[in-house]
């Protein structure tokens, strides 16, 4: 039976199957109304990966971007990659490539005429050689720039945030002292709300389907010491949100009610991180969440900020399937 | 005097009755949009904590209307009126309670996975 074999997910519609996405955290992995601008936000966090050393230099728009979005947008999970590395590689081995070309070129003409190095010089043969190679050269740029787009655009801003009104007559802008002034408290302390952010690296949780109407989540246990949290805690979090039932079973897997995909946990556990884990002043997620007084503080222990969290509520819950309709009738 | 920044009054809680001229204020400020797994493919979405200036059964009228799907108001001792509906309707009732100015994007609270 189909029926049995699909996979609960009402995400997707009948057959049309979604392209997976690298598990990064973007706020609720596509659904809700921001999901096309998150992923847009997505894109620009992959961004800074690329150079990290550029980093330090972005423009005050790409920050005031970041900021909506600085939540959590960074956790991945491992298996996600690095993409953006790659093109840039290729294209240095290509210069050199290039470059030694360049080099044997340069040879070969030596052993032509001895007395001249310098490739710029105009005799004929020579000019010719150099506009050949220089055609070559370009031609790679174009193929790469592709590729390279978003890295230029780094670039690009980097030159803007220079003291660009150093030499001139002209009164500098609020943006470029803005600018200023980020590049230098980046630069003086790299750990900076503002500056670059730590990537949070979470295991995959491991869901399996138990039977055919409950989801086992293995390493629920592991998870929960990963994030230095009670399983308690995060078991409550994990039914409210999904809600369902569910309980920790002799071999310390959760076993939920309910038809539940590894993608879908992630979902929820962001969230968790989100709310519970990472500090709401600095994201870091070195914490400690504290009751007290029948709240729950989270205590961080790198700012050593302590702010409440919300408590978790399961809600309305509707009643579905007979049984509990008699049970609630009878009443 | 006033021309120092540090001397003006100020009323740090002066913006802090801004959300309140959609929901009323006293309850909580969030509508929660649930969903719930049935038997099968099937699901169930819950909308709670829609002010009590609105009319839910209007409301679902709209809902059922728009979304082609059915849907109640259940009477809730301790929620109030709770909206169902059948499927999941979570992306479409946000956009619509948005679009039509009843919530803001940060007075919702989706839950589920």
């Amino acid at each position: 039976m189909s029926g049995d074999e699909m996979i609960f997910d009402p995400n997707m519609t009948k057959k049309k199957k979604k392209k997976k996405k690298p598990f990064m955290l973007d706020e609720e992995g596509g659904e809700g109304v921001g999901g096309e601008e998150a992923k847009e936000v997505e894109a620009k966090e992959a961004e800074p990966e690329a150079g990290e050393d550029k980093e330090v230099d972005f423009d005050e728009d790409e920050i005031r971007k970041k900021e909506p979005s600085d939540d959590l947008n960074d956790l991945n999970f491992f298996n996600q990659k690095k993409k953006k590395k790659k093109p840039k590689k290729v294209f240095e081995n290509e210069v050199e490539e290039g470059l030694k070309e360049l080099k044997i070129e340069g040879e070969q003409t030596e052993t032509l005429e001895e007395d001249n190095l310098d490739l710029m010089l105009p005799t004929k043969k020579k000019k010719q050689k150099k506009v050949d190679f220089e055609g070559e050269l370009v031609e790679k740029d174009d193929a790469l720039e592709d590729d390279e787009g978003k890295n230029n655009d780094g670039i690009s801003f980097s030159s803007i945030t220079g003291p660009s009104w150093a030499g001139t007559e002209r009164d500098y802008t609020y943006d470029e002292l803005l600018n200023r002034v980020f590049n230098i408290m980046r630069e003086k302390n790299p750990d900076m709300v503002a500056g670059e952010k730590r990537k949070f690296v979470m295991k995959p949780p491991q869901v399996v389907r138990v039977g055919t109407k409950k989801t086992s989540f293995v390493n629920f246990t592991d998870i929960c010491k990963l994030l230095h949290r009670q399983p308690k805690h995060l078991l409550a979090f994990l039914l409210a949100e999904l809600g369902t039932s569910g309980s920790i079973d002799g071999n310390n897997q959760l076993v939920i009610k309910g038809r539940f995909q590894q993608k879908q946990i992630e979902n929820v556990l962001r969230r968790y991180i989100k709310e519970y884990v990472t500090c709401h002043t600095c994201r870091s997620p070195e914490t400690i969440l504290q009751k007290d007084t029948r709240l729950y503080f989270l205590q961080c222990e790198t700012c050593h900020s302590r702010c409440s969290v919300a408590s978790i509520k399961t809600g309305f819950q509707a009643v579905t399937g007979k049984r509990a309709q008699l049970r609630a009738k009878a009443n | 005097m006033s021309d120092i920044q540090n001397l003006q009054t100020f009323d740090p809680f002066a913006d802090a009755t801004k959300g309140d001229d959609r929901l009323p204020a006293g309850t909580e400020d969030y509508i929660h949009i649930r969903i719930q797994q049935r038997n099968g493919r099937k699901t169930l979405t819950t909308v709670q904590g829609i002010g009590s200036r609105y009319d839910k059964k209007k409301l679902v009228k709209a809902f059922k209307k728009k979304f082609a799907c059915n849907g109640t108001v259940i009477e809730h001792p301790e929620y109030g009126e709770v909206i169902q509906l059948q499927g999941d309707q979570r992306k479409n009732i946000c956009q619509f309670l948005i679009e039509i100015d009843l919530a803001k994007e940060e007075q919702l609270k989706v839950h589920g996975f």
